[in-house]
């Protein structure tokens, strides 16, 4: 708690001068206000009773009460802007901080965390974390000294009143710190729950058609009830306990107003140095003074479930990163890649990949084959490093890529996977994506190599149209045809086709191989299939099973051999 | 909300306690300042001191008799808000499994989850600060008009036109920063997709080494939402100097003309001090009533969001079962997706028997999911008539249809938990012999004992924790345990090596309780041993028949069947 209260003030100390201004403002606007009640005092004393009034003192109270009322809703009125300024400043930066993590986050985290969860902790998270910093901005500030002043003004006028005050304001402190120990633990409790809930209704709303599928509804909903029971439970409590701070202090207000009426008037009576006009003064001061509280502590629930809050967001930018990054630039990429000794594994559990060796030399065709879950994917998870070898190197002609800045080595590579992702965009801009600046003319040649630009064509705006995940106009096999043209446009030196064409029809499909045909000429190229009609011609075809390279040779040489290899081409045709 | 008031049932007795209890808080509140006069005008002008003891035992007195109020108000709000907003959440999620494809599809899953978590936390909130405050606050307001009035009734007209004005500036107020509220709404949204998509589209991000890119998007996104924020903010703003300016302008004025009266001897100096206070208190209430108009019209938003959700139809069902020989037959039947005129599926027709199998094959986009998903009436065709069991689907219960039809999507989708739970879905009281039957049918069987567990080892959200032909393998397992009569598989095999699905193929053919298997793919080697297959292009039937017979006329089962073993095998 204390480290992430600690955050906070860094980022927010990058608003030194907004920080400053504020509290100088909440400062003169707090003043301006509590000298109110003094000159409407000052004013009801002048009226004494029938015929006796005092003009002059009348409207030199009230006159100057007019300019104070102008000044101080001006000067409220910059406050407020400047504590949003700030607030809003400080949600920017962390989410601009939030953001640059993206992009540094290992694969493995993003893989292994729901989508749902990092986003709610960048968007919804970091929203009521500042809800909780303006609140605490706009009413902390002016809390303290509209405490402070009022006790100033109080005694002024009476200090023995003004002390029967201070020696009451403990025990609003005291409740409002046992609502909060309370509140803080049930918001949390709440905010579990709460993102329990939000998984379970995304993953079964997602995936309705399958929910449906095998009638789930009333297991769902049993499972959705019992969470939504206990969230219930759990926000009762909060919103309870919360709610207890205005009452709470509102009745020690209540106290205090009844403690000054009383030890004041009979000051008045016993012929003590008090008014009558001083009196309502005090008493306007008396109700001032418990609203700071009752801001404050309702400021203290508000910044606790805030800090929770925040505390969710700083895990996210706390997670560890891909590890640092090579300087090594590689002159011109030739392709040669070399294997040693390599082991990997997700779950560090299961052994995958051990001791691999592999030799490729530019510009070969590399097909990988085996039964699904052999670990092909991984291999290509490995060469593009979205995974780090465990143990062992992987050389990029002769360098070890992780000596290769990540965006190098990355862009050396053209890749074209299975799951294919297009961004919420047009069709241009997502054809686009392989090259910078590309020009529509490098678009259309893209997208005709890629064999979409007939179906483009057909939707309603042509190139652009706006597709993404959350579109279903299109069909996958459509979107994998979208994804092999991104990299039409801009060829990179090696190639990696995992499952390119695994959602295209076959006739489609023999017209992009002669695209990728032409593409892979010349070019390190590694392609995952399991149609081996697509591998055929490959200078080399690998064999994998768990995780090892069982066989490697041409077509001819792995059918002679007769292993698994041909026993797999061999089931096609059964 | 009018809509949603009905979830409000059950919760009424505390909808109406709770804002009647802070009424009488609030009347404990409004009678402090007669008090407080009579306190100045008797007790301290007749200088009695009992007096004024008992009164200000009586002002405590008001105090706790109003806390006590005021707790039991919060309470009962509380478990009003809190109770109805379970109760939406509940419903809601309800509705979901209730709404048809077309509207999930029109509606977006995303937006259905922003639903059910973030618009009914919007509500809750609303809810509450409207029981306790909505009703409070005018009653504070009016009540210290009408006070004011029993304390001097010419002081009434400064009041009433005071909370004109003030009216008004909230109103306006409102009226200028709903529309930017709406614009800060907005940019959050696409802050939301922006992230969404450095998330999901990671691996392309990377790969094209477009970090800078997607870091420049977010950035842009982020700044433009915070230059709304602290627009809307900056109209905000201006609620409480203006309403300041407002009620301290009408002390001053109640104040001044209230001297000139007291001068002629029409008022007391301690009804002043009264109109003083009672104009204070309008000022605390109010503060209190503009934050709570901005929480309230955004839980009126979300509501209306909600309702909109709740009344969309159901999907159509009927109530019918049957048990007919004939699987599935489709009688010159059309479909067309909402919004489009375009055919998807045109005039097909064929007939299925039990235990018979029928392939599908097609392009990229031909219409093959289009049409398997007419069978288990997941959209409604719109022409002609589809028969399962010998019943049509519109007038099967469409539970007790999805039952008899056991569907394999190309996506294959794993649930967080279990193995066991998982396969569980297609059957509750399956025994772990039928699940480890069913994963030996689906060639699922060896890798899955080989993980941890075996059958309580975890899958992860998604399955990410499977490689893609394990997870069509587990899901294939899935619905197998079902024992429906009708079994498709679409595409569902597309992520298995050869040996994989031609052992799958056979032990499909062994299942005891022989259902009618339609299966769809691209390949022709896994549709090539069907009864009969149906060639699909641009969604319509090119051609029906067998291997042979389509071999022998039907161009584009030629073309396909060449693009994947070569010219030579054709002969």
């Amino acid at each position: 708690m204390k480290g992430t209260l600690k955050r906070i003030l860094r980022y927010i100390g990058k608003y030194k001068i907004l920080l400053l201004l504020s509290i100088l403002l909440a400062g003169v606007t707090v003043a301006l206000s509590l000298y109110l009640p003094t000159a409407f005092g000052g004013a009801i004393d002048a009226i004494v009773g029938e015929g006796k009034v005092d003009h002059e003192k009348l409207l030199g109270s009230l006159i100057p009460a007019g300019v104070a009322i102008i000044l101080c809703a001006v000067l409220q009125w910059v406050m407020n802007v400047v504590n949003n300024a700030l607030t809003f400043g400080v949600a920017r930066d962390i989410r601009r901080d939030a953001g640059a993590k993206l992009a540094k986050l290992p694969l493995s985290y993003i893989d292994s965390h729901p989508e749902g969860e990092t986003v709610s902790r960048i968007i919804s998270d970091v929203d009521q974390f500042t809800d909780g910093l303006l609140m605490g901005f706009t009413q902390f500030f002016t809390g303290v000294v509209t405490v402070i002043g009022t006790i100033g003004f109080m005694v002024a006028i009476d200090w023995r009143i003004a002390i029967a005050v201070i020696v009451l304001t403990p025990m609003s402190l005291f409740i409002a710190k046992f609502v909060a120990s309370n509140t803080f633990k049930m918001f949390s409790l709440q905010t579990k729950t709460r993102g329990e809930q939000t998984a379970f209704a995304k993953e079964m709303i997602e995936n309705q058609k399958v929910v449906r599928q095998f009638g789930r509804k009333d297991e769902n909903m049993e499972r959705f009830d019992e969470i939504n029971e206990r969230l219930e439970k759990y926000t009762l409590k909060a919103v309870f306990f919360s709610s207890l701070v205005n009452p709470s202090t509102r009745f020690v207000n209540n106290i205090i107003y009844a403690a000054v009426a009383l030890s004041g008037s009979l000051v008045i009576v016993g012929g003590g140095a008090l008014s009558v006009g001083g009196l309502s003064c005090l008493l306007a001061y008396a109700t001032q003074y418990s609203k700071p509280f009752n801001e404050i502590s309702g400021v203290i629930t508000e910044l606790q479930s805030s800090m929770a809050c925040a505390e969710r967001v700083f895990e996210l930018l706390d997670a560890p990163e891909e590890v640092a990054d090579g300087d090594d630039v590689p002159g011109k990429t030739e392709g040669n890649i070399v294997f040693r000794n390599v082991s990997f594994s997700y779950d560090k559990k299961t052994p995958l990949i051990e001791h691999l060796n592999l030799e490729i030399k530019a510009g070969q065709r590399v097909a990988i084959v085996g039964p699904t879950g052999c670990g092909k994917t991984t291999l290509i998870n490995l060469l593009m490093r979205f995974y780090d070898v465990d143990e062992g190197e992987i050389l990029l002609d002769g360098v070890n890529i992780k000596d290769i800045p990540r965006k190098e080595l990355r862009s050396s590579f053209g890749m074209v996977l299975q799951d294919t992702y297009l961004f919420n965009t047009t069709v241009s801009e997502n054809i686009a994506y392989g090259k910078k600046d590309a020009s529509m003319d490098d678009i259309i040649r893209a997208a005709k190599d890629a064999r979409v630009y007939g179906f483009v064509k057909r939707l309603p705006k042509e190139f652009d149209t706006v597709i993404g995940e959350g579109n279903s106009q299109l069909s996958q096999g459509q979107k994998q045809l979208l994804a092999i043209s991104r990299i039409m446009t801009g060829i990179p030196p090696m190639l990696i086709l995992d499952e390119a064409t695994s959602s295209i029809d076959t006739r489609t499909e023999m017209i992009i191989q002669e695209a990728f045909a032409r593409l892979t000429e010349g070019r390190t190229s590694f392609i995952v299939a399991h149609r081996l009609s697509t591998v055929k011609n490959a200078d080399v075809i690998l064999y994998m099973e768990n995780g090892n390279v069982l066989e490697s040779g041409t077509h001819e040489e792995l059918l002679a051999l007769g292993k698994g290899y041909a026993r797999l081409y061999e089931s096609q045709f059964n | 909300m009018k809509r949603l008031l009905k979830y409000m049932k059950g919760y009424t007795l505390q909808a109406i306690l709770a804002p009647l209890f802070k009424m009488l808080e609030a009347t404990f509140e409004l009678l402090v300042p007669i008090v407080v006069a009579k306190m100045i005008d008797v007790g301290i002008q007749g200088a009695d001191r009992d007096y004024l003891v008992k009164m200000s035992l009586l002002l405590a007195l008001l105090g706790a008799v109003g806390f006590g109020f005021s707790v039991t108000a919060q309470y009962f709000s509380a478990r009003a808000a809190v109770g109805f907003a379970a109760k939406l959440r509940h419903q809601l999620f309800k509705k979901i499994h209730c709404l048809s494809f077309s509207d999930i599809d029109g509606v977006g899953t995303a937006t259905l989850v922003t639903r059910i978590t973030a618009d009914v936390n919007t509500v809750q909130n609303g809810v509450n600060l409207a029981l306790r405050l909505f009703l409070r606050s005018p009653f504070i307001v009016f009540g210290a008009a009408v006070m004011a009035f029993t304390v001097d009734s010419r002081s009434t007209s400064v009041f009433l036109l005071t909370i004109l004005v003030l009216a008004i500036i909230v109103y306006a107020i409102m009226f200028i920063s709903i529309p930017v509220y709406k614009k800060v709404q907005a940019g959050l949204d696409r802050l939301t997709a922006v992230t969404r998509e450095s998330l999901g589209g990671a691996r392309v991000v990377r790969a094209f080494g477009r970090e800078a890119e997607a870091k420049e998007k977010f950035d842009s996104t982020n700044g433009m939402l915070n230059r709304f924020q602290r627009l809307a903010g900056t109209v905000s703003a201006l609620t409480n100097p203006l309403t300041f300016v407002v009620l301290n302008g009408a002390i001053v004025w109640l104040i001044y003309s209230g001297a000139v009266r007291v001068e002629a001897g029409l008022l007391s100096v301690g009804a002043v001090v009264a109109l003083y206070n009672y104009m204070s208190q309008i000022l605390v209430e109010l503060v209190k009533l503009a934050n709570l108009i901005v929480t309230l019209t955004k839980g009126v938003a979300s509501g209306g969001r909600i309702a909109d959700i709740l009344d969309h139809e159901d999907e159509k069902t009927g109530s019918d079962t049957s048990d007919a020989e004939v699987a599935v037959e489709f009688d010159n039947v059309s479909l067309s997706y909402k919004g489009t005129d375009e055919k998807s599926i045109s005039n097909i027709t064929f007939r299925l028997p039990l235990g018979g199998t029928l392939g599908i094959i097609g392009g990229t986009g031909s219409g093959k999911t289009t049409l398997v998903n007419l069978v288990g009436n997941y959209y409604p065709a719109r022409e002609g008539e589809v028969r399962v069991l010998g019943l049509n689907v519109a007038s099967w219960d469409s539970e007790m249809l999805r039952d008899k039809v056991a569907y394999v999507p190309q996506k294959a989708v794993l649930f967080c938990g279990t193995i066991r739970e998982n396969l569980k879905w297609g059957s509750e009281s399956a025994t772990d012999e039928e699940l480890c039957e069913a994963l030996k049918t689906a060639m699922a069987y060896d890798f899955v004992m080989a993980k941890e567990g075996g059958l309580d080892a975890y899958v992860n959200e998604g399955g990410k924790n499977f490689s893609g032909g394990q997870r069509q393998r587990l899901t294939i397992a899935r619905a197998l345990v079902k024992k429906a009569p009708v079994l498709i598989l679409d595409d569902s095999a597309s992520a298995l090596d050869m040996a994989t699905e031609s052992s799958l193929r056979a032990n499909l053919k062994a299942l005891s309780w022989s259902p009618a298997v339609i299966t769809v793919s691209q390949r022709t080697s896994s549709v090539m041993h069907c009864d009969k297959i149906i060639v699909l292009e641009e969604g319509a039937a090119v051609g029906i028949g067998t291997h042979r017979e389509l071999m022998e006329c039907c161009e584009v089962y030629k073309e396909i069947y060449r693009s994947q073993f070569g010219e030579e095998d054709v002969k």
